[in-house]
């Protein structure tokens, strides 16, 4: 919809801003111009409450002088501004390095020149926004019609994402990138008399499914499909069975699964945190660096990956904001803990050769940060009705509610929108207000199954982290899984 | 001191012309210019040091009762009228929202001294002079014990000028200044690690405690050792400030805004009017009171703020509104419209919870067995419905018994509804002498008799 207002082409743009670092003593700089698109519709009770196109453009630079790293970002991309903001990044650089007692170093990458795009067939935002729309509204409208006496609130979301970057180094390396995702879902809320009111999201709670693919992966999740049989659920939670409280066999699947490793695996394996960069806020994690390669994270079942490679991951992309290519790292391997998601600079503080490249700015005015890429867990050779059939006595939990994890990443608590009784291997009736809690390690150690067959990779866009905060779009690749001796049915307060 | 008001206002009345052009039935611009500057400690080093400088525009356009809306990063007039044509376009394929009634229309400002909001040091604040504080924040730290190993934190200043313009002659323009720095102090013995917690926001960079804040924060990590699991179970609980804001942040914000009402979603639906809590709580919501770092003429439509009771005496009072839940409740917006995470709903931001006379001293003299809580950690509602909240304790949690600090606890997490735990509520503190940053205004500590911790890391 924009143009960029630069008086010179960008790699003059680049080229000037890296030299002002240089001369002003830097002995490393990155520049990121960066603009992104975003169109968000959201239909709810029969409105249209949101139709809206967000544009940001600027660019952030990022310098080490001294051995501290500085960084400034703007919108505002005239070429004196730029000179400004570069000089400003060498200023706020010279502060941190004030108070450093050993400088900043990096491991190595090779300064490439390239471009990557994700690849998609149809441009998301080449759909006419009237075909999204009516779309959108018929699905709202078939919920609204399912049982208009006990469903009372209804809602969907579609969202089309874009970004084109530039990331330029004073190693040479000069990058292009444009990525692009899309996805939604729908949401439904029944209401009883007596009963508190119950949800059903699908294909995921909290927005829904996202991947880096075109407007065809919008389409294969094929929402209308679901209405009657998501809605249905609703209404049954009025009057299910309340989820017991006691230990148990729980089979998490898709989107409930996704979130557990993304809390318990996703954020203890950032280096960062290990190293104390979050200890303010986030956190830190009990995954540190002396229990690398000796830590049972989990049962021998049990394997982790960063992927940012992944076809369609809502974390794929050809280089991360450091231009480290893409790549697939693990993280636990047969349950035993093995590595971590790093940059150039954790990197160097541990003693690895070479960065995870997981470092990425959610806005061109933000620090790139350690952020998950596609954080999947590996299939074992089940197949989901195979786990369900195996299990004499046990709840499968789906879609998450709740959700809640201490600063170390150990004691966690979730709840999920639905459950099912499974006894002797069939799926019994629905349980209402599904909860569960346990301890990371232990948690882990007791799963036993994983399924191929439902194996894919879910996308979340709510990935909060950072001060100033910034909000990430990550990926979670996983199927259904096992885990014994569980503890549920932790509602408190009533 | 640079203000650009009069290139915001010129810029917002460039969109309300532009969408006059395109046909709009009425229109409303949005401006917010920020400097944020932000120095983050950890590891007892500055380990992130970041200034950015954004400008956010919107543009929403009404034809009748369907909108369309951009919002953007761009300056340009060209850009300008581009989005404009670009939020008709999309306002023209838009459906009827049968709820929207009109854009709020304009109502004088409160002669809140405006001025007061600005202070030209916390303008001026220099990269050098936050890491002046973050190297006192550490050595001060340092100072207080052997064992702090690590000083984590931030120290931060902002300027932000915002103005919102609709085509019904709303015109507001504020600028605003702040300052805050948060402090995580990490003490390690060889065998454990504890850790304390503290903080302070200013308008006046000059004013924060920065001294004071490390010396409590890193206190309370010297004090953290030796500690011990608490099984699961129902306590006593005496909340430092921080921990009475975390939980009334919620409180307000699950139960108080009108879409939430609207929604289904709030665990006061039906209950206005009824003696939900404790009749020791009174909490209102006001913007307008000089005293809070957030402080703020008017919403993020340009309404006026206002003081708005939530609640009197344990009474469940009003709730907050903007302009389209307000509308469709037949009520007037209170201004609270609140355009920041998710879509846009009312929400209570300055939120003020009358003190009482106990101090933390005296609630542990009255505890027979209990737990002292710092503040909390990823705080998350289990049922927003039923109002029931978990979160782990953080950064200084200590067993209390017989009216006496015992030992200090490992994390303990607990599962509890609100309209249950601040039922009773047995003692209410003095507001902290540190402030905080919106949506926190003036909190108290507090004493209840009955908090239901549900785990802890050994299960
Ligand atoms: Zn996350």
């Amino acid at each position: 919809m924009f143009t960029l207002h630069s008086e010179k082409p960008l790699k003059d743009m680049t080229e000037s801003a890296l030299e002002v670092c240089r001369n002003l003593g830097a002995s490393y700089a990155d520049i990121r111009i960066v603009t992104i698109k975003d169109e968000d519709i959201s239909v709810k009770l029969g409105n249209v409450s949101v139709l809206e196109l967000r544009e940001t453009i600027g660019f952030g630079i990022r310098c080490l002088v001294d051995g501290g790293f500085g960084f400034a970002g703007s919108y505002d991309i005239s070429a004196d501004k730029v000179r400004r903001i570069a000089e400003l990044s060498v200023r706020i650089a010279k502060a941190s390095a004030s108070t450093r007692k050993k400088p900043v170093e990096l491991v190595d990458v090779k300064a490439v020149k390239d471009s990557y795009t994700t690849p998609y067939k149809k441009n998301p935002f080449k759909v006419p926004i009237e075909e999204k729309v009516n779309y959108l509204v018929e699905v709202d409208k078939r919920l609204g019609e399912y049982n208009p006496d006990l469903i009372k609130f209804t809602n969907v979301d579609y969202r089309s994402h874009s970004e084109d970057k530039v990331f330029s180094s004073s190693e040479g390396a000069y990058i292009t990138q444009k990525i692009v995702f899309c996805g939604g879902g729908f949401s439904c809320m029944a209401i009883s008399p007596g009963s508190p009111p119950q949800r059903r999201s699908y294909p995921g709670s909290f927005r829904g499914d996202f991947s880096t693919s075109g407007y065809e992966f919008f389409e294969s999740r094929k929402l209308l499909e679901h209405v009657e049989e998501v809605a249905e659920e609703a209404v049954t939670l009025t009057t299910a069975k309340q989820c017991p409280t006691e230990k148990a066999t729980v089979l998490l699947d898709g989107h409930q699964l996704m979130l557990q490793i993304h809390e318990s695996c996703g954020h203890p394996t950032e280096l960062d945190r290990v190293l104390g960069t979050e200890a303010a806020f986030a956190g830190t994690s009990f995954m540190t660096v002396d229990k690398l390669n000796s830590l049972r994270y989990g049962s021998d079942h049990v394997t982790l990956v960063a992927d940012s490679t992944n076809p369609g991951g809502l974390g794929t992309f050809g280089y991360d904001d450091e231009g480290v290519k893409a790549k697939r790292v693990e993280l636990v391997k047969n349950g035993l803990f093995v590595g971590y998601q790093s940059s150039r600079e954790t990197a160097a503080l541990i003693g690895l050769s070479e960065s995870s490249g997981g470092m990425r700015a959610d806005n061109p005015q933000k620090l790139p940060l350690i952020r998950m890429v596609n954080i999947n867990l590996e299939p074992t050779d089940w197949k989901r009705n195979e786990i369900i059939e195996d299990t004499k006595n046990g709840i499968l939990m789906s879609t998450n509610k709740s959700w809640s994890i201490d600063d170390k990443r150990e004691n966690f608590q979730f709840g999920t929108e639905i459950a099912w009784e499974i006894i002797d291997g069939e799926i019994g009736q629905i349980l209402k207000n599904p909860t569960y809690t346990g301890i990371t390690p232990e948690f882990w150690g007791s799963m036993d199954a994983s399924s191929k067959d439902d194996w894919r990779v879910w996308g979340t866009p709510n990935c909060g982290k950072g001060q100033p905060p910034q909000v990430m779009y990550v990926g979670h690749g996983c199927g259904t899984a096992r885990f014994h001796n569980v503890r549920v049915g932790i509602m408190g307060g009533k | 001191m640079d203000s650009n008001k009069e290139l915001l206002l010129s810029k917002a009345e460039l969109i309300l012309k532009e969408a006059e052009k395109q046909g709009a039935s009425q229109s409303q611009a949005t401006i917010n210019l920020t400097n944020l500057n932000l120095t983050r400690l950890a590891n007892s080093i500055i380990d992130q040091n970041v200034a950015e400088h954004h400008v956010k525009v919107k543009a929403l356009l009404y034809f009748g009762k369907k909108k369309g809306s951009v919002n953007f990063e761009i300056f340009e007039d060209t850009d300008i009228k581009n989005a404009v044509s670009q939020a008709a376009s999309l306002a023209r394929i838009s459906r009827e929202n049968e709820d929207f009634k009109s854009l709020p229309n304009p109502k004088k400002y409160p002669s809140l001294n405006l001025g007061s909001l600005v202070c030209e040091a916390t303008y001026n604040t220099t990269p050098e002079l936050r890491a002046e504080y973050a190297k006192l924040a550490i050595d001060t730290a340092h100072d207080v014990d052997s064992r702090v190993a690590a000083v984590a934190g931030y120290v931060q200043n902002t300027t932000s000028e915002r103005v919102v313009m609709n085509s019904l002659g709303v015109a507001g323009y504020e600028m605003r200044t702040s300052s805050d720095i948060e402090l995580t102090i990490l003490a390690r013995d060889g065998a454990e690690e504890t850790a304390g917690w503290s903080g302070d926001a200013r308008r006046d960079v000059r004013d924060l405690k920065v001294e004071e804040i490390a010396r409590v924060a890193a206190e309370k990590s010297a004090e953290g050792f030796g500690m011990k699991d608490l099984p699961p179970g129902e306590f006593e609980v005496i909340l430092e400030p921080a921990a009475t804001a975390g939980l009334l942040f919620y409180t307000s914000m699950l139960g108080f805004g009108a879409r939430r009402h609207q929604e289904f979603m709030s665990y006061l639906r039906d209950r206005i009017g009824e003696e939900v809590f404790s009749e020791k709580l009174t909490m209102y919501d006001n913007a307008l009171d000089e005293r809070l770092v957030g402080a703020s003429l008017f919403d993020d439509e340009g309404v006026p703020h206002q003081k708005v009771e939530l609640v009197d005496k344990g009474v469940v009072k009003n709730l907050v509104y903007d302009t389209l839940t307000a509308g469709k409740d037949g009520v007037e917006s209170t201004g609270n419209h609140a355009q920041w995470w998710g879509p846009a709903e009312p929400i209570a931001r300055h939120i003020i919870a009358e003190e009482g006379n106990s101090s933390i001293d005296d609630m542990i003299s009255e505890t027979k067995k209990g737990v002292l809580v710092t503040h909390f950690h990823y705080m998350n509602p289990v049922d927003p419905t039923q109002g029931v909240l978990t979160a782990l304790t953080r950064d200084g949690t200590w067993y209390i018994e017989e009216g006496e600090v015992k030992y200090p606890l490992r994390t303990l997490r607990f599962t509890d509804a609100i309209p249950r735990f601040f039922k009773d509520i047995d003692m209410i503190g003095k507001h902290s002498k540190f402030l905080t940053r919106p949506p926190y205004g003036m909190i108290p500590g507090m004493k209840l008799p009955s908090f239901r911790f549900s785990g802890s890391k050994k299960e």
